[in-house]
């Protein structure tokens, strides 16, 4: 298979690794060879943190301009940083509590790029399930149910939550998960 | 055999555990602090008898692992680029005794910085102490160098440092391992003075002896196909060829293979010093010209014999400043290919991003201390009580004390102590009293705190210093320290109290406060500068004492409450200036400054900072 590039963005403390986990766990029990990067120590402490993520041939972790497939975003100002990992025909799903993201400028280029983009205020998801802390489950439910996601699957990474989460935050995190899911599903 | 996704660090571990390491020993820095916590993982998993340390510094920890690996065990020590600073003076030593058993330094580099005073390369190190030095490329390969180092210190009786850079440190690849097994060499110290204890007379015969074991790896590494090759077909002649190792080398083989350019042959080298000499020439001869790739520096470049064929750095061909990304290679390729007249590669450009952009103000996201986090209460205090002081500081999360205007000055591990001690003689000198205050973490001070603290008392400095007591090291990914009593294993250690250390350091004013506790904070800081500028007093240390909320949440913060902000607010903007809680903001819609409750740890410090008393806890009355 094509290498296949996600970068995952946000702000220190919104769980950027534990998504980026989930993803790489994924693949790992598909089988599919992986590789990424992530930011630790100083750059962690509140700065924007992103997280690269290749699965199949890559030798090196992080994602080239131009190169992601994939581009999952906690903070739709990040989502603006990240905008140049974008691909052709890329897909963009981002966290926007003000639903205001992209502006029109942004909305041109995505045209032109193929882009699809999808936003969703996963905040308040998780906040309407009590854990306002768990807006990355959230998010990455409401990826899970969008068009074009393979090698990603609902099924497949429901499942994987179950195995990587602590036990006392299984059954919370399966549920912001679903709940995020089914947010994408109404749409 | 198991597949596990590994951390580059946790791929190191495991190499070295794969070789039979029987000691390691580190001090935490990104990006190696996640080394000794992966050994720590694997050894309870397979049941092994590994010894660890979380030492004080990282001299401590190489001179530590040294004398471990000259009883014949196998032992390594690891640190971050600028730890090996620390421990230059050991390693330089140890270049010229030798070893017996395998003994391997791990410094990992920061190109970028990300996280580090400097962008320096530990490659140049190795050529300084004249050791040999190995570079991966990804988690997997610094795995196999972990196994590979400890044969070269064996067979030729060296040091060997691997040096992986933060791409390989805190990448994550998928990885097959298995069993890991107890190394059963016993320690046998050999005494022999004349080599262990050598004299300058001897060590000039060590230093010949050293010279010869550097020839002898440099014959190895021109042949030591498993790291330094090329892909050249034979007979072929080349426009361009490139050089490189570590993860460059990763980077240019993507690049290379996604473009099918089979027409830019690469040379990697895995072990660049010794250097590989006749290896470069022949790779050369066949190139018109050559791009060297290498990160951070030109260890290549300056030990390539004859450079009028090369593109690097010193050419000005390759940014000199800065991690070494795909955009950045892909750019200086393209650029080279198009001086050699070849066809360039076809990356995407994705440059009009850069305009879009431009209309929209992104947000600055500067690093910021954590929410409730014990050291914004002591800073805002010091900053508030003593305005005028300069306020030396030092490695460590509180460094971003900055943000709150309370940091002058940051140079390296134990400088807020040195430096404070410093400015004091030159502004005494001239006869004027400068209020200073010295900040530094509790794990800093054990680093490198006592001896500048010693240096302090014995010369008459005066100063307050404050030592920001968190219990932890807490930047590094919460490590414990000395003060805690608690080994790197989780198991029960001596606890060593910092009252105890500052005392002993020849202190006689002392104060331990919670810096939680604004008004006490403030009184034991006035009562500290007083005893500075007392003509019986001398150095004053208070000892802010209060734990890491995010190492220990529930001790820290054992009733959170939620405060909030109330009409009193004139929107002042004091408490985001001097405070600087990530969740205080300015909420356009109420029309003054609130407090984001998702952020909000429950400390309510900031109901004592401000000056209107606009912040309450919800329930209560003012």
């Amino acid at each position: 298979m094509n290498t296949v590039n996600i970068v995952l963005c946000g702000l220190g403390g919104q769980g950027i690794l534990f998504m980026t986990k989930i993803l790489a766990e994924y693949a790992l029990k598909k089988g599919i060879p992986v590789l990424g990067a992530e930011t630790h120590g100083m750059a962690q402490r509140g700065g924007s943190v992103v997280s690269h993520l290749r699965l199949g041939e890559a030798r090196s972790s992080l994602v080239p301009a131009g190169k992601a497939g994939f581009l999952i975003a906690l903070d739709p100002w990040e989502a603006y940083r990240g905008l140049s990992f974008l691909a052709e025909g890329a897909l963009l799903c981002v966290n926007s509590p003000d639903g205001d993201f992209p502006n029109d400028a942004v909305k041109t280029y995505m045209t032109t790029h193929g882009v699809k983009c999808f936003t969703a205020d996963a905040g308040k998801i998780a906040g309407r399930m009590g854990t306002p802390l768990s807006t990355n489950l959230a998010l990455l439910g409401f990826f899970s149910s969008l068009p074009d996601i393979s090698p990603f699957s609902h099924e497949g990474l429901g499942e994987t939550i179950g195995l990587v989460s602590p036990d006392r935050f299984r059954e919370v995190n399966l549920k912001v998960f679903e709940a995020g899911f089914e947010e994408g599903k109404r749409l | 055999m198991k597949e596990e996704i590994f951390l580059g660090n946790g791929a190191i571990a495991l190499g070295l555990l794969e070789a039979g390491c029987q000691l390691i020993t580190s001090y935490p820095g990104t990006p190696s602090s996640e080394i000794l916590p992966e050994i720590i993982r694997l050894k309870k998993l397979q049941g092994l008898n590994t010894y660890v340390e979380w030492s004080t510094n990282e001299k401590v920890a190489l001179d530590n692992a040294f004398a471990a690996a000259i009883t014949g065990k196998r032992a390594c020590c690891c640190m971050k680029q600028v730890g090996l600073n620390v421990a230059a003076d050991s390693l330089m030593s140890a270049a010229y005794l030798g070893t017996k058993g395998g003994f391997v330094i791990i410094s990992a580099d920061d190109p970028g910085p990300h996280s580090s005073q400097t962008e320096q390369d530990t490659r140049f190190m190795a050529r300084i102490a004249k050791v040999p030095v190995l570079d991966p490329s990804d988690p997997g390969e610094a795995r196999e160098m972990a196994k590979l180092a400890f044969e070269i210190s064996e067979k030729f009786g060296i040091p060997v440092i691997l040096r992986p850079a933060i791409r390989v440190c805190h990448a994550r690849q998928s990885l097959k391992w298995g069993e890991l097994k107890n190394n059963e060499a016993k320690a046998l110290f050999e005494k022999n003075p004349q080599r262990w204890a050598a004299t300058p007379r001897f060590r000039l015969i060590l230093h010949r002896e050293l010279n010869q074991k550097l020839r002898d790896i440099a014959t190895l590494f021109e042949e030591l196909s498993s790291v330094n090759f090329h892909d050249m077909k034979e007979g072929s002649q080349y426009p361009l060829g490139i050089i490189c190792g570590g993860v460059p080398y990763a980077v240019v083989r993507d690049i290379l293979s996604e473009e099918r350019r089979d027409d830019i042959p690469v040379l990697k080298l895995g072990a660049p010093y010794p250097f590989p000499g006749a290896l470069a020439d022949q790779f050369m001869e066949r190139c018109r010209k050559v791009l060297v790739l290498e990160e951070t520096d030109t260890l290549i470049e300056y030990l390539l014999g004859n450079r009028v064929k090369v593109m690097g750095r010193l050419s000005g061909h390759v940014p000199q400043e800065g991690e070494l990304v795909p955009e950045a290679i892909a750019k200086t390729i393209n650029r080279a290919l198009q001086e050699c007249g070849t066809k360039p590669l076809d990356v995407p450009d994705t440059g009009d991003v850069g305009g879009l952009l431009k209309d929209i103000s992104l947000p600055v996201r500067k690093p910021t201390l954590c929410p409730g986090c014990p050291h914004r209460a002591s800073f805002f205090s010091i900053r508030k009580g003593r305005a005028k002081a300069i306020f030396t500081s030092d490695i460590g999360c509180y460094t971003l004390g900055l943000n709150l205007g309370s940091v002058d000055t940051c140079l390296d591990m134990g400088a807020a102590i040195t430096m404070a001690s410093g400015f004091y003689h030159a502004y005494k000198q001239d006869g004027v009293k400068q209020p200073i205050v010295a900040t530094i973490g509790d794990s800093t001070f054990f680093h490198s705190g006592t001896a500048g603290l010693l240096n302090a008392v014995y010369n008459g400095a005066r100063f307050v210093l404050v030592i920001l007591d968190n219990q932890i090291t807490a930047m590094t990914g919460m490590q414990p320290t000395p003060g805690l009593g608690i080994k790197a294993d989780g198991s029960k250690g001596v606890a060593i109290p910092l009252e105890r250390v500052v005392k002993g350091c020849g202190i006689e004013f002392l104060e331990v406060v919670d810096p939680y506790d604004l008004k006490a904070m403030s009184q034991a800081l006035k009562r500290a500068s007083a005893h500075t500028f007392d003509p019986a007093g001398g150095i004053a240390v208070v000892i802010a004492r209060h734990p890491c909320v995010i190492a220990y949440r529930k001790k820290s913060i054992p009733n959170p409450v939620k405060p909030l902000v109330t009409d009193d607010c004139v929107s002042c903007g004091f408490c985001m200036e001097r405070f600087e809680c990530p969740a205080l903001f300015r909420d356009e819609k109420v029309g003054h400054t609130m407090i984001n409750e998702v952020l909000c740890s429950g400390c309510a410090v900031c109901v004592g900072v401000c000056p209107k008393g606009a912040i309450v806890i919800a329930g209560e009355d003012k």
